[in-house]
């Protein structure tokens, strides 16, 4: 086996400037594909952290009806049990947010409008999503407050501002009546227009006093305190929880939708990819076919003194895989320290879409990931591309005919 | 002696169903241990062809090859594969190197595909290399040599493994005249010494002087076989 290695390693340096350009080019595709892979995951990274740290959460406990039919009625009683059960996972949770949502109806003399609720622990709630940092006008609520913090653009639709009296009619719990007047104490831009339009803080006591619910919400938010553990612990809360009556989703599949949407979107840049491998392919195969042409002679030689097929196209298979894992390993080292960069400094985008990027609530940048992930499956399909086209040379010398070879 | 390659009736045909061309025809011969002989004749006249066949290189049309009492011309590719490593050494008239091996290590190709011990072939390598005069040329790469130089360490290797013959495809017909006297010289010192039967194709007058045994071929067929200072017309 040492000979066949020796006679593959030596035969790339017979021409040099050749087998350097094979190797660039792969090298180049590794590169090109990892920094591409990693902008379009850092931008989705982003968007999901965006999303679990403001909507959903890594893990909700939820009625077991809820997620069906998201209704007052269907709520989940944060009693001693549940907090049993967050007691004895609690080396894996980092903390546990309570939220009551629901729909209502808000008056001014003048206007009136159908919002979202959202019955939060305020402390709970900046700890989770800094959502103090959002405050435009007003005071942040506190635990026990009695008054009201409105989305900016909400504000602006029902023209009030901070000190001014709202009517909040809505359906409390098994069919009572929910209302009530509340004071706005503070105003908060949540950039994102459909969440910006229609949504109202108040403080969970409040809102659960509001819709008569006693002790009860609509979801309590676990947040891990190893996201990437986010499975695990789901897997252990569902043990515990009784599940006639309670459900443990986890952000996939809270945002199943969003994520299939992601996956419609990857399908288009596999195409992308696609384009690239087969070009990094042709480079390749370009390479092999002409040192396959050449060698023809050599090749007569090689059998004529005894070696066999077989290990003559073994060292023709080792060369190929030389070339791409030079390519691959040299590209993946120089990805390395690119895709860095980029993580710690994603490019600025300018212009228009800088300004949609930033409405949305995001900085307008274009960020990358450094999922090792990323660089590990670059590799892994570069490398089975090269196996694949190393078996070309073994098919090949397999069918050369001696005689024909000599001439 | 011993008989070490018998042909009888041995044919091969090109085009056969369209228009058929009898490179060798009908062609029985023996060859003795320790032999040194010449096959001669002009362009096409089946010189190649026959050694060829008789090196497990080509398939005969008709007519059976025994080497060393083995019939070779009914065996698999596979089994001619390794036939050629353990039994038969060649020379080609170009192309005899495998470029990016030293000369010691192309010397040593065969033994080391025979995975013969390393001390072995490492002695053996630089012994057949200093019998060829070059025991100063054992980690040149084949550019860096001379095509006669070129050509005795193809010599080295296909006698370094001891087999029981060697074939050589016009040998010389690339070199000069002194570079030529030089390989005949050695070919047949070693011959003499390693008691390895050699036969050569050639039309060059310079080596046919030197065969022991000169076997013209005509049209693929045998017309004279001269052993020693004694002709025969076939």
């Amino acid at each position: 086996m040492k000979i066949l290695l020796i006679l593959a390693w030596r035969n790339l340096w017979r021409n040099r400037k050749r087998t350097l350009i094979t190797v660039s080019s792969v090298l180049f595709a590794v590169l090109l594909a990892t920094l591409f892979v990693s902008m379009e995951k850092g931008s989705y990274e982003r968007l999901i952290d965006s999303m679990v740290r403001y909507s959903t959460g890594y893990i909700q406990i939820q009625d077991v009806l809820f997620d069906e039919e998201p209704s007052i009625d269907h709520t989940l009683l944060f009693d001693e049990e549940i907090e049993a059960i967050l007691k004895k996972n609690d080396e894996q949770i980092a903390f546990h947010v309570p939220r009551l949502q629901n729909f209502v109806l808000v008056a001014t003399e003048n206007n009136t409008r159908g919002s979202i609720l959202n019955g939060i622990d305020p402390e709970l709630e900046i700890r989770m999503n800094d959502l103090n940092e959002d405050l435009v006008k007003g005071e942040f609520l506190k635990p026990d407050d009695n008054g009201l913090m409105l989305a900016e653009g909400l504000a602006g639709i029902l023209n009030v501002t901070v000190g001014d009296t709202l009517v909040l009619l809505g359906q409390g719990f098994h069919g009572s009546t929910a209302a009530g007047t509340y004071p706005v104490k503070g105003i908060v831009d949540l950039k994102i227009p459909e969440i910006n339009n229609n949504t109202i803080y108040m403080s969970l006591s409040e809102a659960q006093w509001f819709y008569g619910t006693g002790n009860r919400v609509t979801s309590l938010i676990i947040m891990p305190e190893n996201p990437a553990r986010t499975q695990q612990l789901a897997e252990n809360l569902r043990m515990m929880i009784d599940p006639e009556w309670h459900r443990v989703l986890t952000w996939e599949e809270l945002l199943e939708d969003l994520l299939n949407l992601m996956k419609f979107d990857v399908a288009g840049t596999m195409i992308m990819m696609m384009i690239l491998y087969i070009i990094i392919a042709f480079g390749l195969f370009g390479t092999i076919l002409t040192m396959l042409i050449e060698r023809r002679k050599e090749f007569a030689l090689l059998f004529s003194l005894g070696m066999k097929r077989a290990q003559v196209a073994i060292v023709c298979f080792f060369e190929a895989l030389f070339i791409s894992m030079a390519g691959v390993v040299l590209g993946i080292i120089i990805s390395i320290p690119v895709v860095a960069w980029f993580y710690h400094h994603p490019i600025p985008l300018s212009g228009d879409m800088a300004e949609a990027i930033a409405d949305y609530g995001f900085e307008p940048v274009l960020p990358f990931s450094a999922d090792p992930n990323i660089f590990l499956n670059q590799a892994l399909i570069v490398l089975i591309i090269s196996f694949l086209i190393g078996l070309f040379p073994v098919y090949k010398v397999f069918r050369i005919h001696i005689m024909e070879a000599k001439k | 002696m011993k008989t070490v390659i018998k042909t009888t009736n041995l044919q091969k045909i090109y085009n056969n169903s369209v228009a058929p061309v009898k490179a060798v025809n009908d062609i029985s011969l023996e060859f003795k241990e320790g032999e040194f002989t010449a096959i001669v004749g002009p362009s096409g006249s089946g010189k190649t062809t026959f050694l060829n066949l008789i090196g497990g290189l080509d398939k005969p049309t008709g007519g059976e090859i025994f080497i060393d009492g083995t019939e070779i011309s009914t065996m698999k590719e596979s089994e001619l594969f390794d036939f050629r490593l353990r039994n038969i050494g060649f020379v080609f008239q170009s192309y005899n190197l495998i470029p990016v091996l030293t000369a010691k290590e192309n010397v040593s190709f065969i033994m080391l595909l025979q995975k013969r011990p390393k001390a072995e072939m490492e002695k053996r390598a630089t012994e057949m290399l200093e019998q060829v005069g070059l025991s100063d040329k054992l980690n040149s790469r084949p550019n860096q040599l001379s095509g006669g130089q070129q050509q005795r360490v193809a010599v080295a290797r296909a006698l370094a493994s001891k087999p029981k013959f060697v074939l050589a495809d016009e040998p010389t017909a690339n070199l000069d005249t002194e570079s030529a006297f030089n390989l005949l010289d050695i070919m047949e010192k070693l011959n003499k010494e390693e008691n390895i039967t050699l036969i050569f194709s050639t039309h060059d007058q310079r080596v046919i002087e030197r065969a022991g045994r000169v076997i013209t071929l005509v049209d693929g067929r045998v017309s004279e076989d001269e052993v020693g200072s004694s002709r025969f017309e076939v």
